[in-house]
């Protein structure tokens, strides 16, 4: 069934969004500003990935359709993305005494470092990783679900973070003190807990996910230097939805904004998809306004539920 | 306190977001393929009008057209060309190809007399070629101007100060669809337009019945994927836009491939399509593909799976490289200059050889008597010539210009009603993963 597809591409999509969102809530919870670096924060890990791979791409057997090299790029990119990050708060966004509209205008500036720097290096034109494209799951085409190995080991190797933080923030001890300086920065000081270390691990896993994120969103398109930055927007509509500020608003709201970008090519088919109505019935609204789609929903939700699903209300 | 921070900072956010974006996104829209020259010329046009009219009232257009009545010095004529500017690299492939025409005319002669041009610099702006063609016609006097490189500078021209007067203007290198309004404005290089034609032909000749097309957002993508529209006969099963930069494309895909056509048509860029091959390689689509011109490239192959592509056939501008009259154009080029010809300064060449036949055939040299005859010497109804010698032959021995069927070197030119030529493009098709050419379409 049509359907089908649609929904595994809708997953396959949201994962990636899933993994830029989280981190771009986590800072803005703790930091306290709207990170437009983020995005390209995605591009460097992606694009350390491709260096690294370049190494240790022939390493091993493969799962998924993917050398276990891949695996390891994956961490390279995840680490690369975030020590850029931390070297990017300690030297820039740390020593700046402005407000929060201040260092938003900053982040802009930082992501046309980010990727001036890429461009330098890789040039403008697309690249991608060495590995073998894929054929779809055979098995799966008679239900007409089109995806590859690929798309899978994106959705479960998203699957493993997002769990592994909610592990994180729910039983651990840093992930206690997290919430805590999310919820009140200065009562969590006064309490003995020191908020500057703490900021610093924000700040690691959340561009780490965002890395990780530009690795599997290169492993799904192509990587090029405005990659990251083009899917930004969306990541803000993801996050703002779920409610600012708010970790697993994020997930919610990068599911929904993924999910709901994939879903838009079934407006013009939608008789034959729904039970009940004409097979003609359609909402004439073509792909290419997909994100639209996702932007009128998001503001949608915005009124009836102003600080977004997760967040408190008002 | 706290509650208006956040407030305000989210409706800047947005708004900051939007205006990062619509920034960003305006510096790469660029390369339209083989279409370059219509890059950077769109902005001026408008204001310049008013400096044509004026100064045709006081210059002396028609008394004195020097060089052409001293019956024994060469034929003077004027041409406006991109020396200076962003379109510098096309000015000069232009002047190569002119030089070697001057010489082509020169060896042999017009009745006896020698051809000169007379070159004008448009800097690559509306203004700029407008300024130099009023030097050209109002006060040199020439009757044939050929000019200009960008599609809105030779617009300009038309308008302001050719329009209205006997001259003939003959554009080397403009590719802007506009320029068919305007059939007093004739051109070498054929529009963009020919392309979708020829597409049409070629996916109809391959037995396809319904066709999907996609074509990116403007004004480049939608004006070919019109035209196409126009000239297919068989059923339109899909036609939409696309957006560039997207980070998929799988729902435009798998819209394409529910509509059940044979034929995939692509009118985007490079990046975009190797986005989308990737996608239907592995989401096992089956359409035979086709493409127009901007699609193909080194990148895309080195981006692509291997025989993810085999069998796409692609149609891209060309000049005749197989024809005896290119290739010996080809070897005097790299004899002369150490590199091979474009198609722009093969363009430039028969701009020239047609304004010599045309002189050639005209009783006098006059703008009137050259408008009756420039479009007479290249089109069918005549014997067949591939170089100027053999054009002029025929005219000296008692010829009339529709006696003559020029065959240039970038195509059988043929200018049409609306003083475009016939396109002349090659067909690629993709196999192992290289393109090959496998034919070439007139349309």
């Amino acid at each position: 069934m049509v359907l089908l597809d649609h929904i595994a591409s809708g997953l396959i999509f949201s994962s990636i969004i899933v993994l830029g969102s989280i981190g771009l809530s986590l800072v803005y919870s703790i930091a306290d500003f709207a990170n437009f670096a983020h995005g390209d924060t995605m591009t460097v890990g992606a694009y350390s990935a491709f260096v690294a791979f370049g190494f240790v791409g022939g390493l091993g057997g493969a799962v998924l359709g993917l050398p276990f090299g891949f695996f390891a790029a994956l961490l390279v990119g995840i680490v690369a993305a975030a020590v850029v990050a931390v070297v990017t708060e300690k030297v820039v966004y740390e020593g700046l005494d402005v407000d929060s509209i201040g260092m938003l205008i900053t982040s802009i500036g930082i992501a046309f470092v980010y990727r001036a720097l890429v461009q330098m290096y890789f040039g403008a034109d697309p690249v991608r990783y060495d590995i073998q494209a894929l054929r779809p799951i055979e098995w799966l085409l008679p239900y007409e679900i089109r995806v590859t190995q690929h798309d899978v080991a994106i959705v479960v190797s998203a699957a493993v973070l997002v769990t592994g933080l909610h592990v994180l923030l729910q039983y651990s001890d840093l992930g206690r003190k997290m919430r805590a300086m999310a919820d009140n920065p200065d009562l969590a000081r006064v309490s003995g807990i020191r908020t500057d270390r703490i900021k610093l691990w924000t700040w690691i896993i959340g561009a780490g996910l965002a890395g990780a994120g530009g690795v599997f969103l290169g492993l799904y398109n192509l990587l090029n230097p405005r990659m990251g930055f083009d899917l930004l927007l969306l990541i803000f509509a993801a996050v703002i939805l779920g409610g600012i500020g708010s970790v697993y608003g994020a997930m919610l709201g990068g599911f929904l904004i993924g999910m709901i970008h994939e879903l838009v090519p079934l407006f013009t088919q939608l008789g034959t998809v729904l039970p009940l109505v004409p097979d003609s019935f359609a909402i004439p609204i073509s792909n290419q306004y997909a994100s639209a789609v996702a932007f009128v929903i998001m503001v949608v939700v915005l009124l009836l539920r102003p600080r977004g699903i997760a967040g408190e209300a008002v | 306190m706290d509650n208006i921070d956040r407030r305000t900072l989210l409706r800047l956010t947005g708004g900051l977001g939007l205006a990062g974006l619509a920034g960003c996104v305006s510096t790469t829209d660029e390369g339209d393929g083989g279409d370059g020259s219509d890059g950077t010329d769109s902005g001026s046009d408008g204001g310049d009008g008013s400096d044509g009219g004026s100064d045709g009232d006081d210059g002396t257009p028609t008394e004195t057209p020097s060089g052409g009545d001293g019956e024994s010095g060469p034929y003077e004529i004027g041409m406006v060309d991109a020396r200076t500017g962003s379109l510098s690299a096309f000015g000069q492939r232009n002047q190569r190809g002119v030089e070697l025409a001057l010489e082509t005319v020169n060896e042999v002669g017009i009745g006896g007399r020698g051809l000169d041009i007379t070159v004008e610099d448009s800097e690559s702006e509306s203004q700029g070629g407008v300024s130099a063609a009023q030097k050209l016609v109002n006060q040199d006097g020439v009757p044939f101007l050929i000019g200009a490189v960008g599609s809105g500078v030779s617009l300009a021209i038309y308008e302001s100060v050719v329009q209205d007067t006997d001259v003939v203007q003959l554009s080397q290198n403009s590719t802007g669809l506009g320029l068919t309004e305007f059939p007093g404005l004739l051109r070498m290089s054929p529009t963009g337009r020919t392309q979708s034609v020829a597409l049409a032909d070629i996916i109809a000749e391959d037995g396809h019945d319904t066709v999907a097309v996609t074509y990116v957002n403007n004004n480049y993508g939608q004006s070919l994927a019109d035209a196409f529209v126009e000239a297919w006969e068989g059923d339109l099963a899909y036609n939409q836009a696309h957006d560039q930069d997207q980070q998929s494309y799988s729902g435009l895909l798998s819209e394409m491939n529910s509509s059940a056509a044979d034929a995939w048509l692509f009118v985007t860029y490079q990046a975009e399509f190797s986005t989308m091959v990737n996608e239907i390689y592995s989401s096992g689509y089956e359409g035979q593909l086709y493409g127009a011109d901007s699609v193909s490239g080194d990148d895309v192959l080195s981006n692509t799976p291997e025989g993810s592509m085999d069998g796409m056939k692609i149609v891209v501008p060309s000049a005749p490289v197989e024809e005896d009259n290119f290739r010996a154009f080809a070897s005097r080029f790299e004899d002369s200059f150490d590199e091979s010809p474009t198609s722009w300064s093969a363009y430039a060449y028969d701009c020239v050889v047609t304004a010599a036949l045309s002189i050639q055939a005209a009783d006098e040299f006059t703008g009137a008597a050259l408008q009756e005859t420039v479009r007479e010497v290249t089109r069918p109804e005549g014997e067949q010539v591939d170089s100027f010698e053999a054009a002029s032959e025929i005219l000296a021995d008692g010829g009339g210009p529709s006696d003559v069927d020029y065959q240039g070197v970038s195509g059988p030119i043929d200018f049409d009603e609306n003083g475009d030529p016939v396109g002349f493009l090659q067909i690629q098709t993709v196999q192992d993963h290289e393109y090959v050419g496998t034919g070439f379409i007139e349309s």
